[in-house]
């Protein structure tokens, strides 16, 4: 052997040149790793390591007088990011509410403006953009989102061969996404919205795999909204500014819907498809749809039982196409279908339920 | 020789640890950028696009007029010109308005001859056009339920009445009544890039294009760049010739 360094001594391991350029080598390297796999740790401002935020308690443990206090500290830090003084509080559910929505596929023509009213309402990240609203375009024919198209992009809509479905949180009465949490900061409130306590999140994206609507988005990137933009009517449970790192979702406008108001994307819907109401109000929207319309939800088979419900109208020409003329063997197969009698079919010729062709 | 390999090994070990050491950090520092999805530019939503406002201004009741700086009303001029005297299409004003209504291609079907202040039902009796949803039942019976129960139209104010004001439209708020089908909107930009791996990434070919959106959309990302991210522009430039 050439170089007697590298073999075992006898007394112990010598200490040589060459030993310690390695040893330091190492040692810088190895330290250059260390810091730049922590470095994310230098983008945590000081509102981020602060001790009431590190003790604060699920929002479910608190008192009235610590959520008081969250409340504070929450405001202070958006005042100092965004310049705005909020009014963030606290919405409790109301007794006797169970909030649904109802959307007609019949009218809905695609434009987007549901999406951007949204992201406006709720404090979105713009960059990168975060929305809640996804609108499916699917061809005409069945409900087949296997072969839906959500980033359409047309100079007109609605394109004639195609109908348009918005996807959102459908709020299910069985969420699997509230049962995968690991530190449950995502559960069902009494009104039936699915909330997310973001200061309990995270960020572990389990709920974002159990969704079957691809309903929650999470924050890849430190959400921006632009200071002008921001919209200083929050509460603690909806569209207070996020940070990086946590879930998000639709929650039917919190700070609206439990104010007794309507959502952003339905009184924005230049069509009037969106309907929203109290499911246990009998003369509510939502109620008489189910009532009065053939409703269906998304993805029946997972079980998830939405309050999210879709539905066509009965006795809308865009989506019956051209009418079948009258005596044909397709006007005649409707009538059949329709009095469900066919004396009375017969005895009635053009008296179907769409009337005359 | 036997005795020195270890030995050897380890020095070479401990020559490349610092090496790896590096690549590693720069691998911490570079990487992400290395293998983020390509995603666009977010989407410039102009104010008006988000208008909750009405999308029409009706006309009042009765329906006025400036002409001269003098307010007048329907019958001000035809109580002089009789329009069931003329035949229809041979119109002497309004020829502006295209009447695009399907089968209801007359008029008379709707405005009131007797009293052109006011609109028309079946049998003769008058409607004023406050109360036009009257008039459209005539045809639109079932859609009339639906606005009655308050499941067809454009709402906006609080969800239920016991809450605060609920504001509904009538019908010809939304639709202009001589050409009731809703004119084609321009839809907002599509989001400029996938929210997650599962969306895949948006088609380059077009919204007709399938092939592209199956398969692993990071693989995909990563092999074809240039079939990923927001290429509008691009797309807009390729259209033009």
């Amino acid at each position: 052997m050439k170089n007697p360094d590298s073999t075992p001594a006898a007394g112990g391991p010598q200490i040589t040149r060459r030993s310690v350029l390695r040893g330091a080598l190492n040692t810088a390297g190895g330290l250059a790793a260390f810091a730049a796999a922590v470095s994310p740790l230098r983008d945590l401002d000081r509102d981020e390591l602060t001790l009431e935020r590190f003790l604060q308690k699920h929002y479910k443990e608190m008192t009235p007088d610590e959520k008081d206090r969250a409340l504070q500290r929450i405001a202070a830090e958006v005042e100092r990011r965004y310049a705005a003084r909020p009014e963030l509080r606290d919405l409790p559910a109301m007794d006797g509410v169970e909030f649904a929505y109802a959307l007609n596929l019949g009218r809905c023509i695609g434009c987007r403006r549901c999406v951007h009213a949204c992201v406006a309402e709720n404090n979105q990240s713009r960059d990168p953009e975060v929305q809640y609203i996804r609108v499916l375009e699917l061809p005409r024919g069945s409900v087949d989102v296997e072969r839906a198209d959500h980033y359409y992009d047309r100079p007109a809509v609605p394109d004639p061969d195609h109908f348009y479905m918005p996807v959102q949180c459908h709020q299910c009465a069985n969420p699997p996404c509230v049962k995968v949490c690991p530190v449950e900061a995502t559960w069902q409130e009494p009104d039936g919205v699915t909330v997310i306590d973001y200061d309990w999140c995270i960020g572990c994206r389990y709920c974002e795999a159990a969704c079957p609507y691809f309903a929650r988005r999470f924050n890849f990137a430190e959400p921006s909204v632009p200071r002008e933009k921001l919209n200083t009517d929050m509460t603690y449970l909806s569209n207070r500014p996020r940070r990086k790192g946590v879930m998000e979702k639709c929650h039917f406008c919190l700070q609206r819907t439990r104010a007794g108001r309507m959502p952003a994307c339905l009184e924005v819907c230049p069509v009037g498809a969106r309907n929203f109401g109290n499911l246990l109000d009998p003369d509510s929207q939502v109620a008489q749809i189910l009532k009065t319309k053939h409703v269906l939800v998304l993805k029946q088979e997972a079980n998830t039982l939405p309050r999210f419900f879709y539905y066509f109208d009965e006795d809308f020409p865009r989506n019956r196409g051209s009418a079948p003329a009258r005596g044909s063997e397709a006007h005649r197969k409707g009538l059949s279908l329709t009095v469900l009698n066919p004396q009375a079919a017969q005895s009635l010729p053009g008296r179907g339920r769409g009337g005359p062709a | 020789m036997s005795t020195a390999q270890p030995s050897t090994r380890g020095a070479w070990v401990a020559a490349l640890m610092g090496p790896a050491f590096a690549s590693l950090a720069a691998w911490f520092i570079w990487g992400p950028a290395l293998t983020r999805l390509p995603v666009g530019k977010p989407a410039v939503v102009p104010d008006a696009a988000l208008s909750t406002a009405a999308r029409r201004t009706t006309v009042g009741d009765p329906p006025t007029i400036l002409i001269n700086n003098f307010r007048r009303t329907c019958t001000d001029c035809h109580r002089i010109f009789d329009v069931a005297a003329r035949p229809e299409g041979d119109r002497l004003q309004h020829a502006h308005v295209k009447l695009e209504h399907g089968i209801n291609d007359r008029c008379q079907n709707c405005h009131n001859y007797r009293n052109m202040n006011e609109l028309v039902l079946y049998d003769g009796g008058a409607v004023t056009y406050s109360e036009a949803p009257r008039l459209c039942q005539k045809c639109h019976g079932l859609i009339f339920e639906d606005w009655e129960r308050g499941i067809h139209g454009r709402v906006s104010g609080a969800w239920t009445s016991e809450l605060g004001p609920v504001q509904r439209l009538r019908c010809i708020e939304c639709h202009d009544p001589h050409q009731p089908r809703h004119p084609a909107m321009d839809p907002l930009q599509p989001l400029p890039g996938p929210a997650t791996l599962r969306m895949g990434t948006p088609p380059a070919g077009g919204a007709h294009a399938p092939e592209l959106r199956e398969g692993d959309p990071l693989r995909r990302a990563l092999l074809h760049p240039q079939l990923s991210g927001n290429n509008r522009t691009e797309r807009a430039q390729h259209e033009k010739p």
